[in-house]
C-alpha cells in the first residue's frame, strides 16, 4: 500500500479496512500485539488540515514505541501489563502529521533478537511463506507493511532490526542517521546503537515519512539540529557520475549464487545509468570482530538500560518477602532465558576488572570499524551490498543475534550502520525461490537524500514500487 | 599506643533549582507523595535525561568558591546498582570527569588556619525517599532526580573538631552562595565521614569505617570522637578494625554497625551514552565566577576592616547568614556599626528567641533599628529607653512614633537639667565629699539619682558631664 | 580468570536481580567459552592509542535545559502502573537500609 492510494475523502473507511485486514491476517502472521481504538483519533482528524503529509494514513508502531494509555509491551512478559503515561516523540510527530495509529506490532523481546521468534506473543510469520521467519527485531512492522496493511510502519534498529526484516519481507527498511529521529519514548535496547526508522513500499513514501519523523527534540540530547529537507521534492534518480562502492568482503562471503546474480544484475543496471561502481575491500580482521564487538557493547548497554524493569513502579511484579526477592522473582519470570543470559554477558563485560578487555576494547574496535567505513565514504557517495546472504530462513535454520565462532559477515555487516550512525537503507531487489531479497545502501551522515535517490533508481529498475503480497490464508 | 586519626568526608548537597537534574518536574519540599514527578523521575521505559542548566550553574558556583579547577566539558556516567529508591537501576553521576577537581576549604584548627584539600566536586541525582513502617516500606519519588553535588575531601582532618569545623565551613560557604538550603536535619545536606586510625609516625592508612546519618554538625564531632575512642580501644586490645558502615545513634551517643562491606561493590561505571559531552561557554563560566555572592571569609574581613567589628562579633554575625544580611541592612542607615552589631547580635536574637521566630519571620525593620540607634547616639533617647522602643519596633512600629507616643524625649535642656543636678547635689553632701576624696564612684551614684529624679528622661551622657562641671565648682 | 562454576553464574545473575536455572547455567558456560575465543580475536586487533567510541557522533553540544517546570504527571498517572499502592506511595516489603 502506498500513501498515494489513500482516499482522503473516506479516511474512516480506509482506516477500518486496514484494521480489518490486519485482524484477518493475525492467524497467519501473528504480527499484532495490540489493536488500537481509532475512534478518538478519527474524531480529532476532523479538525485537521487534509493537506497534512500523513492525513488519515493508517500506521503501525513497533511495540517499543510508547503510546500514552495504550498497552506497550516491547514483546516482553515483563512489560505485558505496561500502560505508558506518555507518548514517544514520534507518536506526537505522526499524530501532528495526521496519521492514525491502528496497531502495536510484535518484535523480538525488548528488541534483543533478529528473528522475531522471541516475542512474548509468539513468532511472527513471513507473508511470502508463513513457514519462514519474518526476521526481527521489527518483524511485526515489516510483515504488516509487506502484506499491504499500512503504507508506513515504524521500526527500530540496533543491529539491523529494520533492514534485515525489510530484506526478508520485500519492503523498504530505512534506518536514518543517528540523531535524525528522536528516541524519546522508545523503549531502548542499546542507547548508542539504537535508531528509530520505518518500513514503506516506495521510495516516495520513505521520503515523506522521514520529513515527518526527523528533527531536533530537546528531550533527546543526542538528537540533531540538522535541518530537515523536503526529501521528496529533491528526489532524483539520475545516477550519472554517482560513485558507489561494493564492499567485496560481504559479497565474497555470499554463497547463494542466485542472490549473487540478483545483486550483479542490479549493479550492471546502475552502471548503465552512468554510476561509477567499484569494489572496495575492508580490513578483514576488523570485519571478523563485528559480532563480538556488537555483542559486548549492545548487551552491556542493555543490561543497564533494562535495570529499571524491576516490577516496583510498573510492569509485572511477583511477590516476595523482601524488595530484593520481589525484584529477583519479577525479573526471573519477566525475562526469557536468552535475555537473562545476555544481561549476564553484558554485566560481565562491565566489571571493573573486565572493562579494558571487553567493554572498552569493544568501544575502541568500534572506532576502528567506523574509520574503515568513513574512509570508504570519503571517496564514494554510498556503499552497496546484498542485505542478507540468504532468503528468510525457517525457524530451525535461523541464526539469532548470538555469539558464534563462525565468520558471518554476510549476515551481520549491516551493524556497521549502527556503529557509525550513518544512514542505511534496505530496498527490495527481486526474488529468489519466490522469496524476496534486498540490497543494502549506506551513505554519509545526514545524507539520506543520496539513499533515496539511489533507491529511486533501483526501484525504477526492479519495478517493485508499491509491491505488497497477498497472504495465502 | 598513640594514634593519629585520619578523616575524610563526603558531602551530598541538594541544589536549589526549580526542576530536577534531568527532568522538567518540580523540586518541592513537603509536597504530597509522588505529586512532583514525571516519567523520567520514575524511570519509566523509554525516558532520556536532559541536563538542567541551573544545576550546572550552581555547581560551577560551588566549584569556584571551593577553589576547584573547573572542567568546561561536562560529561556524565552511569553508576549501576539495584535498589528500590533508585528508579532507573542506575544513577547518573560524574565518575570519570567531575565538574570540579582539587580545591580546598580553610578551617580554624588548634594550629591556626588549616587547608582541607578537596578531591572533587561532581553533579548527580538524588534517590527517592523511603519510609519504613510495620506494613512495609513506602516510596515517594518526589525527591528522585533532585540535583545534587557531592563534595569529596581528601583525608586531611585529624580530629572531631576539625571534622565539625570542615562541615560547618562548607555549609556556610554553600549557604552564602545560595546554591543549597544546607539543612542537615532536613537532609538537603548529608554527610558521610570516613575515619581510620594509624600509629603516630606511620603513613599507611588504617582500616576505615564510614559513618552515615549525621544530621547535625554537633553529631559529626560526637560521632568522630566516639569512633576514635572505639577504634583506639580495639587497637589497644590488639584487635583489628572491621571495614564497615556505621551510623550515629543519637540516644546512645554511639556509632553502631549497619553493615559490613564485603569487598568493594562494583558499580560497573560507564559513560552515559544518552548525554553528549556539553561544552560550557567560557563567557558563561566567567560571568558566573565574576558574580559570585560574597563568601563568609570575605564578609568577616569586611566587617572588621569597614565596620571595625572585633573578631568575635564579626564571626557571630557571619555564622548566621540571615542575621548578617540583616546587619548589613541596618548599616545602610546608620554609621554606628558597633552599636548596630550589638543590637543585632544581642537584643534582636534574644527577642526572636523569646517570640520563637525564625530569622525569616523577623518583624524588625532594619531601618527602624538603625533610626533607633541614631536617636540613641544623638542623645534623644537613653539606652534604657531604647529597650522599650525596641520592644515596639519588634511589633513593627516606627521608633519615632514610639518616642512621641510615650513622651520619651530625653531631657537635654541644660537649664532644667542643671536645676535638677544642683538639687541632687544639695541633698547628697556625702557624695560630694567622697568625690573630693578621689572616689569617682560617687559620680555614678549621683547620675543615678538625677536619672531617678527625671524619671529616666535625663540624657545620661550629658548628666554625667554636667555633674562633673558642677562638682568642680563646689 | 576465575573458574566459572555454577556458583559463579548464580552470583552474577543474583547481582542482576534474577535467577538462572541449572540448564541456563550450562548454556552460559558454553557461551562463555565462545566469548573467551572472541575476546582473543578482539585482543588481536591493535587498539593502541585508539580512543573509546562512546557515541556515534562525538561533536560536543552546548544545549542545557532551562530550569523551568514544564512537565509533571498527575499522581494517579504516576501510580497507575504500580501494583501495590499505599497512602499515595509505592508499597514494597520492608527494606532495611
Amino acid at each position: 500500500m502506498e500513501l498515494s492510494s489513500i482516499n482522503k475523502n473516506n479516511i474512516r473507511e480506509t482506516v477500518l479496512q486496514a484494521i480489518k485486514k490486519a485482524k484477518a491476517l493475525q492467524p497467519a502472521l501473528n504480527a499484532v500485539v495490540t489493536f488500537v481504538d481509532v475512534e478518538e483519533q478519527l474524531q480529532k482528524l476532523e479538525m485537521m488540515d487534509p493537506q497534512l503529509p500523513l492525513y488519515g494514513v493508517p500506521v503501525v508502531l513497533k511495540d517499543n514505541v510508547n503510546t500514552k494509555g495504550i498497552l506497550t509491551t516491547a514483546s516482553s512478559r515483563m512489560l505485558s501489563n505496561y500502560i505508558p503515561v506518555y507518548d514517544a516523540h514520534i507518536v506526537e510527530k505522526l499524530k501532528d502529521a495526521g496519521a492514525i495509529i491502528i496497531a502495536k506490532a510484535s518484535m523480538d523481546e525488548l528488541g534483543m533478537g533478529g528473528t522475531n521468534l522471541s516475542a512474548y506473543t509468539g513468532p511472527v510469520n513471513n507473508p511470502y511463506d508463513t513457514t519462514r521467519i519474518s526476521g526481527g527485531s521489527s518483524g511485526g512492522s515489516a510483515v504488516l507493511t509487506a502484506a499491504g496493511v499500512t503504507p508506513i510502519a515504524i521500526g527500530t534498529d540496533t543491529g539491523d532490526s529494520i533492514r534485515k526484516p525489510a530484506a526478508y519481507n520485500g519492503v523498504i527498511g530505512m534506518k536514518p542517521t543517528y540523531g535524525r529521529i528522536s528516541r524519546y519514548g522508545i523503549i531502548p535496547y542499546a542507547s548508542s546503537l539504537d535508531h528509530v526508522g520505518y518500513f514503506s513500499t516506495s521510495i516516495e513514501d520513505a521520503c515523506v515519512a522521514l520529513s515527518v519523523l526527523a528533527g531536533r527534540d530537546d528531550r533527546d540530547m543526542t538528537s540533531s539540529y540538522e535541518a530537515v529537507p523536503n526529501y521528496l521534492q529533491s528526489l532524483n534518480s539520475d545516477m550519472q557520475g554517482k560513485r558507489i562502492a561494493i564492499i567485496d568482503n560481504v559479497q565474497n562471503a555470499i554463497t547463494d549464487s542466485k542472490i549473487k546474480e540478483n545483486f550483479n544484475t542490479l549493479i550492471e543496471q546502475m552502471k548503465q545509468r552512468g554510476a561509477i561502481v567499484e569494489s572496495v575491500h575492508l580490513n578483514e580482521d576488523l570485519l571478523s570482530v563485528i559480532l563480538p564487538t556488537y555483542y559486548i557493547l549492545a548487551n552491556a548497554e542493555a543490561t543497564a538500560n533494562h535495570s529499571n524493569l524491576d516490577g516496583i513502579r510498573f510492569g509485572m511484579r511477583e511477590d516476595g518477602d523482601s524488595v530484593e526477592e520481589v525484584m529477583i522473582h519479577s525479573r526471573t519470570k519477566g525475562f526469557s532465558t536468552n535475555i537473562r543470559k545476555r544481561f549476564v554477558v553484558g554485566s560481565y563485560s562491565l566489571f571493573v576488572e573486565n572493562q579494558d578487555k571487553l567493554f572498552r576494547k569493544a568501544q575502541k574496535v568500534r572506532r576502528l570499524l567506523v574509520d574503515e567505513v568513513k574512509h570508504v565514504l570519503d571517496t564514494y557517495d554510498a556503499t552497496i551490498v546484498s542485505a542478507t546472504g540468504s532468503i528468510a530462513p525457517h525457524p530451525q535454520d535461523s541464526i539469532d543475534e548470538q555469539l558464534s565462532s563462525e565468520y558471518l559477515i554476510a549476515e551481520n555487516h549491516m551493524i556497521l550502520g549502527n556503529f557509525s550512525g550513518y544512514p542505511s537503507m534496505t530496498i527490495p531487489s527481486g526474488f529468489v525461490d519466490d522469496m524476496p531479497v534486498g540490497i543494502n545502501l549506506m551513505a554519509k551522515p545526514f545524507d539520506e537524500q543520496t539513499l533515496f535517490n539511489l533507491g529511486k533508481a533501483i526501484q525504477e529498475e526492479t519495478g517493485l514500487k508499491g509491491k505488497t503480497v497477498e497472504v495465502k490464508l | 599506643m598513640k594514634y593519629e586519626t585520619v578523616i575524610g568526608i563526603e558531602i551530598h548537597c541538594e541544589l536549589k533549582t526549580k526542576t530536577k537534574m534531568f527532568s522538567g518536574a518540580p523540586v518541592t519540599f513537603g509536597a504530597p507523595a509522588n505529586s512532583c514527578v514525571n516519567e523520567i523521575d520514575l524511570g519509566h521505559p523509554g525516558i532520556l535525561p536532559c541536563v538542567n542548566k541551573e544545576a550546572v550553574r550552581l555547581a560551577v558556583m560551588a566549584a569556584t568558591a571551593l577553589h576547584c579547577e573547573i572542567d568546561p566539558l561536562v560529561k556524565f556516567d552511569r553508576k549501576n546498582y539495584y535498589y528500590s529508591d533508585l528508579p532507573k537501576g542506575f544513577q547518573i553521576t560524574q565518575q570519570f570527569h567531575p565538574i570540579g577537581t582539587g580545591g580546598y576549604v580553610e578551617i580554624e584548627s588548634e594550629e591556626g588556619v588549616k587547608q582541607i584539600r578537596l578531591n572533587r566536586i561532581h553533579m548527580e541525582e538524588d534517590t527517592a525517599k523511603q519510609f519504613h513502617n510495620e506494613a512495609g516500606t513506602l516510596i515517594d519519588f518526589n525527591r528522585a532526580g533532585t540535583p545534587l553535588i557531592e563534595i569529596v575531601s581528601e583525608a586531611d582532618m585529624r580530629s572531631g573538631k576539625e571534622a565539625a569545623a570542615y562541615v560547618e565551613k562548607l555549609r556556610s560557604i554553600l549557604h552564602y552562595l545560595g546554591v543549597s538550603d544546607v539543612k542537615m536535619e532536613e537532609g538537603s545536606m548529608r554527610c558521610d565521614v570516613n575515619i581510620s586510625l594509624r600509629e603516630v609516625g606511620t603513613t599507611a592508612f588504617g582500616v576505615k569505617t564510614e559513618i552515615k546519618n549525621l544530621n547535625s554538625i554537633a553529631n559529626v564531632q560526637k560521632a568522630v570522637e566516639y569512633e576514635i575512642q572505639r577504634q583506639s580501644e580495639l587497637l589497644d586490645q590488639g584487635e583489628s578494625i572491621i571495614q564497615e558502615t556505621r551510623r550515629f545513634d543519637e540516644a546512645k551517643k554511639a556509632t553502631v554497625s549497619m553493615r559490613k562491606k564485603e569487598g568493594n561493590v562494583d558499580y560497573k561505571y560507564f559513560p552515559e551514552p544518552n548525554i553528549l559531552p556539553i561544552r560550557l561557554a567560557d563567557d558563561w563560566i566567567k560571568e558566573i565566577q565574576e558574580h559570585l555572592p560574597e563568601l563568609p571569609d570575605a564578609r568577616i574581613q569586611r566587617y572588621q576592616s569597614d565596620y571595625g567589628l572585633n573578631d568575635y562579633d564579626a564571626g557571630v554575625l557571619v555564622n548566621n547568614r540571615d542575621l548578617a544580611n540583616f546587619f548589613d541592612c541596618v548599616c545602610e542607615h546608620t554609621g554606628e556599626y558597633k552599636l548596630a552589631a550589638n543590637w543585632t547580635i544581642v537584643e534582636l536574637t534574644a527577642a526572636l528567641n523569646k517570640a520563637n521566630y525564625k530569622m525569616d519571620q523577623n518583624p524588625c525593620d532594619p531601618k527602624h533599628l538603625a533610626d533607633m540607634i541614631n536617636m540613641m547616639k544623638a542623645g534623644e533617647i537613653s539606652s534604657k529607653q531604647a529597650k522599650t522602643v525596641f520592644e515596639e519596633i519588634m511589633l513593627g512600629k516606627d521608633p519615632k512614633t514610639v518616642v512621641e507616643e510615650k513622651g520619651m524625649k530625653q531631657m537635654s535642656d541644660t537649664t532644667e537639667l542643671l536645676r535638677m543636678i544642683n538639687e541632687v547635689l544639695d541633698q547628697n553632701p556625702k557624695s560630694i565629699e567622697d568625690f573630693k576624696n578621689g572616689k569617682d564612684r560617687a559620680i555614678g551614684f549621683l547620675v543615678g539619682q538625677v536619672m531617678k529624679a527625671s524619671k529616666g528622661q535625663a540624657n545620661p551622657a550629658m548628666t554625667n558631664q554636667l555633674i562633673k562641671e558642677e562638682l568642680s565648682k563646689r | 580468570m576465575e573458574t566459572k562454576d555454577q556458583a559463579y553464574f548464580k552470583r552474577l545473575a543474583n547481582q542482576l536481580m534474577f535467577d538462572v536455572s541449572d540448564q541456563e547455567i550450562k548454556e552460559l558456560q558454553t557461551e562463555f567459552e565462545i566469548l573467551e575465543e572472541q575476546i582473543k580475536m578482539l585482543e588481536r586487533i591493535n587498539t593502541d592509542g585508539v580512543e573509546e567510541m562512546i557515541y556515534p557522533f562525538e561533536q560536543e553540544t552546548q544545549f542545557l535545559r532551562d530550569d523551568v517546570v514544564d512537565h509533571t504527571i498527575a499522581r494517579e498517572d504516576a501510580l497507575e502502573n504500580v501494583k501495590a499502592v499505599m497512602a499515595g506511595h509505592v508499597h514494597v516489603p520492608k527494606v532495611v537500609k
